[in-house]
């Protein structure tokens, strides 16, 4: 009897059985990372879905679940950079900087809004390395599930064949329900949008949908008077009927414009579990597509 | 079949100019590694713009309007998991500026088994709020607890620090030890005329101290231990305590052995994205013992403070402390603090404040301007 719990012991404390233990960002990381990791990963995200990734404040609750970690997945250009405080103050070297367990899921996305020259905070609160909204691309979801399925063919080097084809799978889904997603919005008169924070270009990119302008004047600075009639004559000037605003900015600004033109404000998630409907990576564009095309 | 030629080449390097013109993500460099093109770490620089009332008739740096504080700040990686901090600046003290090396630091972020620690100038890590630096706390004025036992700026030593993060408990939990050589007060001397017993004049020598503040100085020991809880759903709560044995900034005139205790417990709710309630509360106890006895001194504050959107955060704070010379006062303060945020590094602030010191009432206004130009960043605090 003792044998077999002594047997029991040591397999439930062996790294073979032992699930990795994942940190991401936000929720969408953490979707991707289950759907790639399955039943080989344990996730937790830093965020909430319904929070300002900007914004996040690191807190040393936050450090203690870094320190436990095997491996973090960031989001990367900018966005995230209260990650940078927390991976140092956790002092786990499994997670630091170019290490293993270190996933930064911006690796190969292919740019957008890239700011040239000089850069300063007459720009508002620009993001340096390029627009990092880059996960409400569907086709961006792969190379984020790719630089996942490496981090995790990294620490689990004997799971390989089995991340291989979960990442696969992950891929024919993507492709699968981006001609369903397509199919609703390609018939879609209203494809110019305007959007409060720069936040839908990749979103626009994938689905030809146009951002003709943003509610703030420049990113992260709230909109004046002035903007707001510059943006209610472009509005009728360009035939613009969809204003997009992510659950957690104000819509003061959005409604005010709204009722002066013929447009109207759709408030969306832009991340998993902004909505109760979107508590994973796919069904995140199903309540988007949803919303949109019901407008 | 020239010309197919040609426009096969042609299209060919529009092809090729095309994937040129694309940007792909080779990921992220962290802070500190910003400029890695050129191997610059990152540069910042920080300026603090004063306006202060006040109706206390002896005050005379009162109804100015004057750049208090600029902050230069050069940060980055020396080695891997290594990193270094040097921030100058330049104050106002007593009206005069004066630049200083307000922290020039090495970091090692992992020396293995949980250890960490830092070496160098640093703020010293003791409570909640002495690490700060001044474009970094939420309000303008330091708390007068800090202000009484550690004086007008934050307390800062040349020494090192370790720190371990406790793996066995469910929480976060870390303890920190620290030594440190804290300059003592500079004192000048100057002739004194003084009445002798038999009635004549004499002259004498008089030390002059350059500095009213009390603070600990010379050889510093100092130890911190703080937690957190995750109480709820964006709901934490952080205890900590820490302590401090030393001598007194004027020990050569003073003789005095210094002990001060502290304790402090924040809680903090993240009610939405933005949203945030903070209520804040550290204790100090000193103990100063001088030859002609044992001086026992408290002093805390409360600090409630509630952002309601992205760019305003308003804060209270109650004031209570006494000093830390023989005879002993006490002082009660109120703090109203406003602060709209322009941007992660500059803000303005309207700060009004009730002050009762033995009784005498006096009060006082702020208007700060805080900006910075380029990446700065603090380490988690």
């Amino acid at each position: 009897m003792k044998k077999i719990f002594l047997i029991l012991f040591v397999l439930c404390h062996s790294p073979l059985l032992a699930k990795i233990n994942i940190i991401t960002a936000s929720q969408d990381l953490r979707s991707i990372t289950e759907f790639v990791g399955k039943d080989e990963v344990k996730v937790e995200s830093l965020s909430n879905g319904n929070f300002d990734l900007h914004m996040i404040e690191p807190r040393p609750s936050m450090v203690f679940k870094l320190k436990k970690a095997d491996m973090v997945v960031r989001i990367g250009l900018d966005l995230d950079m209260w990650m940078d405080s927390l991976i140092n103050a956790a002092k786990n070297e499994k997670i630091f900087y170019g290490k293993e367990g270190y996933v930064d899921a911006s690796v190969g996305i292919e740019l957008m809004q890239k700011p040239q020259g000089k850069i300063d905070a007459s720009m508002g609160d620009i993001h340096i390395f390029g627009n990092p909204h880059y996960w409400l691309n569907p086709e961006n979801g792969k190379i984020i599930a790719r630089n996942i399925k490496d981090g995790l063919i990294r620490l689990k080097p004997e799971k390989k064949e089995y991340f291989e084809k979960n990442y696969s799978d992950f891929c024919l889904k993507i492709d699968e329900k981006m001609k369903e997603w397509k199919s609703i919005i390609n018939p879609l008169k209203e494809k110019k949008i305007i959007t409060y924070h720069n936040s839908w270009v990749y979103f626009a990119k994938a689905f030809n949908m146009d951002v003709v302008a943003n509610i703030e004047p420049k990113p992260g600075i709230p909109p004046n008077a002035n903007h707001i009639l510059y943006l209610i004559n472009l509005i009728k000037e360009k035939d613009v009927h969809i204003i997009l605003v992510d659950n957690f900015y104000p819509t003061k600004a959005a409604m005010e414009i709204a009722n002066k033109t013929k447009s109207k404000v759709i408030i969306l998630p832009s991340s998993v579990g902004g909505e109760k409907e979107a508590k994973d990576y796919i069904s995140l564009f199903d309540f988007i597509i949803k919303k949109i095309s019901a407008n | 079949m020239v010309k197919i030629f040609f426009l096969f080449v042609l299209s060919l390097m529009l092809q090729l100019n095309a994937q040129e013109n694309k940007s792909i993500s080779e990921g992220t460099p962290l802070q500190g590694m910003r400029g890695k093109t050129v191997n610059l770490p990152d540069i910042s620089a920080l300026g603090n713009i004063i306006g202060y009332l006040s109706d206390d008739p002896t005050d005379s740096d009162k109804n100015q309007l004057s750049l208090n504080e600029v902050e230069t700040a050069f940060q980055g990686y020396i080695y891997p998991e290594m990193r270094a901090d040097i921030i100058l600046a330049i104050h106002k003290h007593d009206g005069d500026y004066e630049s200083e090396i307000c922290e020039a630091k090495a970091s090692f972020l992992n020396l293995g088994y949980g250890l960490s620690g830092e070496m160098g100038k640093i703020h010293i890590d003791f409570g909640k709020i002495n690490k700060l630096h001044t474009h970094h706390l939420p309000m303008t004025d330091r708390p007068l607890v800090l202000k009484k036992f550690f004086g007008d700026h934050e307390l800062a030593g040349q020494g090192a620090t370790l720190k371990y993060l406790i793996p066995v408990l469910p929480f976060y939990s870390q303890v920190q030890a620290g030594f440190w050589s804290i300059n003592a007060h500079h004192h000048s001397s100057a002739e004194a005329e003084v009445l002798a017993i038999n009635g004549s004049t004499i002259t004498v020598n008089s030390l002059i101290h350059s500095d009213e503040e009390f603070s600990p100085a010379d050889k510093v020991y100092t130890f911190r231990w703080n937690s957190s809880f995750e109480v709820g759903s964006q709901k934490e709560l952080e205890l900590g305590v820490s302590g401090l044995k030393g001598r007194g900034a004027h020990y050569k005139e003073h003789k005095d052995n210094v002990e001060v205790t502290g304790a402090d417990l924040t809680f903090k709710w993240f009610p939405s994205t933005y949203k945030k309630w903070t209520f804040q509360n550290e204790w100090m106890h000193l103990k100063r013992e001088v030859p002609i006895g044992e001086l026992n001194r408290d002093g805390f504050y409360s600090f409630l403070n509630y952002r309601s959107n992205k760019y305003w955060d308003y804060g209270l704070r109650f004031d209570y402390s006494e000093n830390a010379f023989p005879t002993i006062s006490y002082e009660r303060a109120f703090s109203a603090i406003i602060t709209r945020h322009l941007t992660e590094t500059s803000y303005w602030r309207l700060t009004g404040k009730h002050r009762n010191i033995n009784g005498e009432n006096i009060t006082e206004g702020w208007f700060q301007l805080s900006f910075g130009i380029g990446p700065h960043s603090h380490e988690l605090e």
